[in-house]
This record gives C-alpha cells, sequence and structure tokens, in this order.
C-alpha cells in the first residue's frame, strides 16, 4: 500500500455474485501459465483470502475528466449472503473499509451486500477522510428509469399497471414506493419483515395510495404488470405471473431469470445498471473473465455514484441509512450523470440486449 | 490424559496428536536451523547476536513440544530433510549462502511463521488443555517474531518498492509454492516424510480440524503480513491465486 503513489478519487467496494465468475476471475488470475483450478478447490480457499485491492479503475467522463479508482474484493462466499452469515460478512466488510482506508480514497461505494452495513447502520465507520455511500440514490434511479424505458417498449402505461416491489422496505425498495406511489394503478408490496411492510401500507393507505402487501411473493405475483426486485438474496421464485409482465431484476445476484418458469411470455431486464459513454478501463484488465453484459461500459448504479461524485468533487455520504432517498435526490445524481455521459444502460438480460420482434 | 479437551482420547486421535507435535517439532528445527544460518549474514554484531536469540528461541519452542510429546509418550518422528521441510531449508540455504539478509527475512519470518502463527493457534484451540496451552503460547512468541520482522520490511520496501516486490515474488513462488503443496489437501508431491503412517490431514477431523481451514487461514495470515509489509493487494493476488492448490 505504501507503494501506490497515485491518489485514489473512490474505491469500490464489492462481493462477486457466483461460484461461475469467480471461477472465471481466479483462473483468469492465474494465467495460462498455470493449470486451471477446478470450482471445489476455488471454493476451498476463495473466502479465506482477507479483503485487498485486485486492480484499478480510470473512469472517463464524456466532459474529458479522468478519475482513479481501485476495486476491493471481500472474497464473501456466494452461497452465504443469507441473514445466517450476516456475522461473518460483516467482519469481512470491516476489513475491507479498513484496508481501504489505509488507501486514502476520497469516496468508497459499497456495492452488493456490503452497504449493508452503511444501510443499517451496522458498524460505526471509522472517522477519516474517506467517505462512503451504499449507491443506492443512482441505483435506484436507473430502476425507475428502466422500468419507464421497459414499459414504453412493450406499449404498458405504469400508471394503469399494478407495480410489484419486492424487497419494499429496504432502501432501494422504499425509493421506488415513492417514485411509484403517485404514478401506478396499484402498489403490491412484498418483503420479509411484516411489521415493516404493514408501517409502509398504512403510511401509504393515509395518502389515499392503493396498496396490497405480503410477505408471500406468490400471493402478489399473479396481479401484477410490472415486478421490480430489489432483494439481494436468493431463491426468489416468480410463479404464476401476468403474460406480458415487465420485470426489473435489481438483484445482486440477478437470480430471478434461472428461476422463472416460461422465459417467452415476460420481459425480464437487469435493472439498476448504467452506462458510460465515456468509457472506463481496468489495471491489471480482468474484463476478459469478469464483464459479462452484452454492451461496452455497464456497470452497476451503485459504482457509478460514487463515480459521478467524484467526478463532481461532492466527496459526500450521498447514500446512508435506510429510506433516506428522495426523488430529488434521485433526480439530482440522475441528472448529474448524465452531465458526465452515463445514462441508463439498454435493456438487457441473461440472453442479450431486448430486441423488437 | 488431559490432551484433548472435549473428545476422550482414541488411538486415531493420539496418532495424528503425535504428528502433529511431529510437525511442530520439525518445523521449530528448521527454524532454529534457518535463524543459525541467518546469522551467519549478517556483519553487524548486535544483530548477529539476535538473529542466534531467534534461533535460541525456536530451540526452546522444539524443546517445549519435545518435553510434553515424551510426558504423554507420542510417538515422535523427526525429519528435517523431509519432501517438503527439507526443500523449504534448501530455498532459505540458498539466500543464505548469498547473505542476502531480506530475502531470509522475508522465508523464515513472514512466510514460515505465518504459517506456524496459524496452524498454532488453531491447534491449540483444537487441542485445548496443557497441549493447547503450549501451541498458543508459541504461536504468541511466534507472532512477535512476524510483527518484528514487518517494521524492517516496510522500510525495505519504501527504499526501492520495485526490486523488494520483484524479490518477494521470486521467494513467494520458490518458498510458499512448496508450503502450498505441503498443506493441499493431498500432498502434491508424495508423502512428507513426517507423519509416521499415511498423511495426517485425512485424519485431522479426529482431533476437530480439517486441513481447509487450518490451509486457509494460514494463508490468510501470510496476505495479511503482507499488506502490512504494504505488498499492494493487487500483486499479492495474484501470487496467492496463482499457488498451486
Amino acid at each position: 500500500m505504501d507503494c501506490m503513489s497515485a491518489s485514489l478519487d473512490f474505491a469500490v467496494i464489492g462481493h462477486q455474485d457466483g461460484w461461475q465468475p469467480i471461477s472465471s476471475l481466479i483462473n483468469g488470475i492465474r494465467t495460462e501459465q498455470f493449470e486451471k483450478l477446478n470450482s471445489n478447490t476455488i471454493r476451498n480457499i476463495y473466502s479465506f483470502i482477507p479483503p485487498r485491492d485486485i486492480f484499478r479503475i480510470i473512469a472517463r467522463s464524456t466532459t474529458g475528466k479522468e478519475l482513479h479508482g481501485i476495486y476491493i474484493e471481500t472474497f464473501i462466499d456466494p452461497d452465504k449472503l443469507d441473514t445466517g452469515h450476516q456475522r461473518i460478512n460483516i467482519d469481512k466488510v470491516k476489513d475491507a473499509v479498513s484496508f481501504v482506508n489505509k488507501l486514502g480514497a476520497k469516496i468508497v461505494t459499497l456495492g452488493g451486500f456490503t452497504s449493508i452495513v452503511l444501510e443499517g447502520n451496522l458498524y460505526d465507520l471509522p472517522k477519516s477522510k474517506t467517505v462512503y455511500t451504499t449507491g443506492n440514490t443512482l441505483t435506484s434511479a436507473y430502476i425507475i428509469k428502466g422500468i419507464e424505458k421497459a414499459a414504453a417498449f412493450c406499449g404498458k402505461d405504469p400508471n394503469q399497471s399494478n407495480i410489484l416491489i419486492v424487497g419494499a422496505t429496504g432502501d432501494i425498495g422504499l425509493a421506488c414506493v415513492q417514485y411509484f406511489k403517485n404514478k401506478c394503478k396499484k402498489l403490491l408490496l412484498c418483503g420479509r419483515n411484516i411489521h415493516r411492510l404493514r408501517q409502509l401500507a398504512l403510511t401509504l393507505e393515509d395518502q389515499q395510495i392503493p396498496v396490497h402487501y405480503s410477505v408471500l411473493l406468490e400471493k402478489l405475483v399473479p396481479e401484477a404488470d410490472i415486478i421490480i426486485s430489489a432483494v439481494s438474496s436468493s431463491g426468489i421464485g416468480l410463479t404464476n405471473y401476468k403474460k406480458g409482465v415487465i420485470i426489473g431484476d435489481a438483484g445482486f445476484p440477478k437470480n430471478i431469470e434461472s428461476s422463472v418458469e416460461c422465459h417467452q411470455d415476460l420481459h425480464l431486464f437487469y435493472a439498476g445498471m448504467g452506462q458510460m459513454n465515456g468509457g472506463y478501463s481496468f489495471s491489471p484488465d480482468y474484463t476478459p473473465f469478469m464483464y459479462r453484459h452484452p454492451a461496452p461500459y455497464i456497470s452497476h448504479g451503485c459504482v457509478i455514484e460514487a463515480m459521478v461524485l467524484a467526478f463532481e468533487n461532492r466527496y459526500e455520504s450521498y447514500s446512508a441509512g435506510r429510506g433516506n432517498i428522495s426523488i430529488s435526490n434521485m433526480e439530482e445524481i440522475y441528472g448529474l450523470s448524465l452531465r458526465h455521459g452515463i445514462e441508463p444502460a439498454p435493456l438487457y438480460n441473461g440472453k442479450g440486449l431486448w430486441q423488437k420482434t | 490424559m488431559e490432551i484433548l479437551q472435549h473428545a476422550p482420547v482414541t488411538r486415531e486421535s493420539l496418532q495424528v496428536i503425535s504428528d502433529v507435535f511431529s510437525q511442530a517439532i520439525t518445523g521449530e528445527l528448521i527454524g532454529m536451523s534457518n535463524f543459525a544460518s541467518l546469522a551467519e549474514t549478517i556483519d553487524d554484531i548486535h544483530e548477529k547476536m539476535e538473529a542466534v536469540e531467534h534461533a535460541d528461541s525456536e530451540r526452546m519452542h522444539a524443546e517445549g513440544f519435545l518435553a510434553y510429546s515424551s510426558k504423554m509418550k507420542l510417538d515422535i518422528n523427526i525429519n528435517i530433510g523431509g519432501e517438503y521441510w527439507g526443500n523449504v531449508r534448501k530455498v532459505f540455504l540458498d539466500y543464505a549462502h548469498k547473505k542476502d539478509f531480506i530475502s531470509c527475512l522475508i522465508i523464515q519470518e513472514v512466510m514460515l511463521e505465518s504459517f506456524a502463527v496459524s496452524m498454532y493457534t488453531d491447534v491449540g484451540h483444537a487441542l485445548g488443555g496443557e497441549a493447547g496451552r503450549l501451541f498458543l503460547r508459541i504461536a504468541d512468541e511466534e507472532r512477535e517474531h512476524l510483527e518484528h520482522s514487518s517494521d524492517i520490511l516496510r522500510a525495505e520496501l519504501k527504499e526501492n518498492p520495485d526490486v523488494f516486490i520483484r524479490k518477494f515474488e521470486e521467494l513467494h513462488f520458490r518458498c510458499m509454492n512448496i508450503l502450498a503443496e505441503f498443506t493441499a489437501t493431498t500432498d502434491l508431491r508424495g508423502h512428507c516424510g513426517v507423519c509416521r503412517g499415511a498423511c495426517m490431514k485425512e485424519s485431522l477431523h479426529h482431533i476437530g480440524l480439517d486441513i481447509i481451514s487450518l490451509r486457509g487461514n494460514a494463508l490468510a495470515l501470510y496476505a495479511r503480513a503482507m499488506d502490512n509489509i504494504g505488498i499492494p493487494g493487487e500483486k499479492s493476488i495474484v501470487w496467492i491465486a496463482c499457488l498451486p492448490a
């Protein structure tokens, strides 16, 4: 770390979303000089590795401005993202935070599961010049823009649609609720915590918003015209959905696709993603082993939020806590991202870009 | 016999414990020999005396393990020329003969001590009782060696980062490859020459341990030791990822 001389505008703390991407990355790092390791061998070692920087990032704005960043991998086991392993995962995030503090990045985004420490105030981040953001505000803005784009693509009017938000009481879910509560026919809310769901539904009912809620997803899915999945946990299964339903999968990992019964009757896209027209590059360049998007320079909204704030010299904890994302914040950060040539990603899923049939 | 904290001592567990002590004693004797050789490489008389003192400290650790083994009538086999320990010693001597003090320090104090501290800690917690306390006490003393060397190596890295990192990388692939092969789920180069019967890794469960955790924790401590010295993560991850597994 001492020999890392260039100052860091931003850092990303993250984790991989499955063993296949991990195998690809580790074998990519090993290079062709060494024999490929099988997935089981990698599983035996991977999550023991303490968090560390694995590549540097140069991010470019279309204004010509360039940022220097770094990616910190937490080496969290992707099979252990559930609440049963929360303590060990939070310890990993703490280690990553302490690592990034030594590197002295000006702003750090906590990607995927790692945002939990900032969302839930589960850990007092160290007092330093480094500021932290979950990146949830820009992620939420991109989800919303994606849903509107997808609806237009499919000839569907959100105002005439029942919108189901899975993970409705989480930070991103709440941001989507705030945005769509006056822009849909009915809100359908799903979450794990019945007390929080009930409280949210009561608040919305007080505002004369039509709402239906349940902890059981299968009770809500048949009514939904549009589904936003803002949950990070695995095991989200969708059955009995309406023909032609639009699904924005904003989870990490994006695992709805693999659990739906039939792909012909639905329109699924990966939500919360942005595309940086100014481009970015990694050093060492692990993109051949990591990049899985069907168009160039796509990244997660949470990562891009830190970059946008750094482009703007606004080193502030823009997204923190739960339920603090306002519509005006989403509009502001979205506007700032556009200023640097960063737009919502084109609509795509695991099969590629959406095509007009 | 107070040797295992939770489970009764069986023939199988006693054999594993014997093998664990045999490995620890052999490792300490390698450390003792390495520090003695290290003393040869140093011109400064104070540092020379310090190296001899470290060698003596490793000797005392070996004595401690031997004394306990003798008391418990463990079946001990010491082999400092075995496949893995012998090769680690050969690599060390290559650098000692060149009077390359820094390389010797990296091999002994960072690579070998990381593994010793981590594995002694895991073994200590698993065994409990007098044996556990012995392992934990020695782990603490070895940890001091690790921390002491980090100060010297940090300064060395600062002075000439590129040269230092190239040197570290070379040592990593020479020494850590051997340790990685040694601690893989199966011995990648054959029997170690220390365990009495078959490889003890398959029997560690008898004392509440497993090689995956032992190895993982050891690699983690080694990774942290590299962080503490100031080796960039983007380098250390490549080195770790490229180890035999």
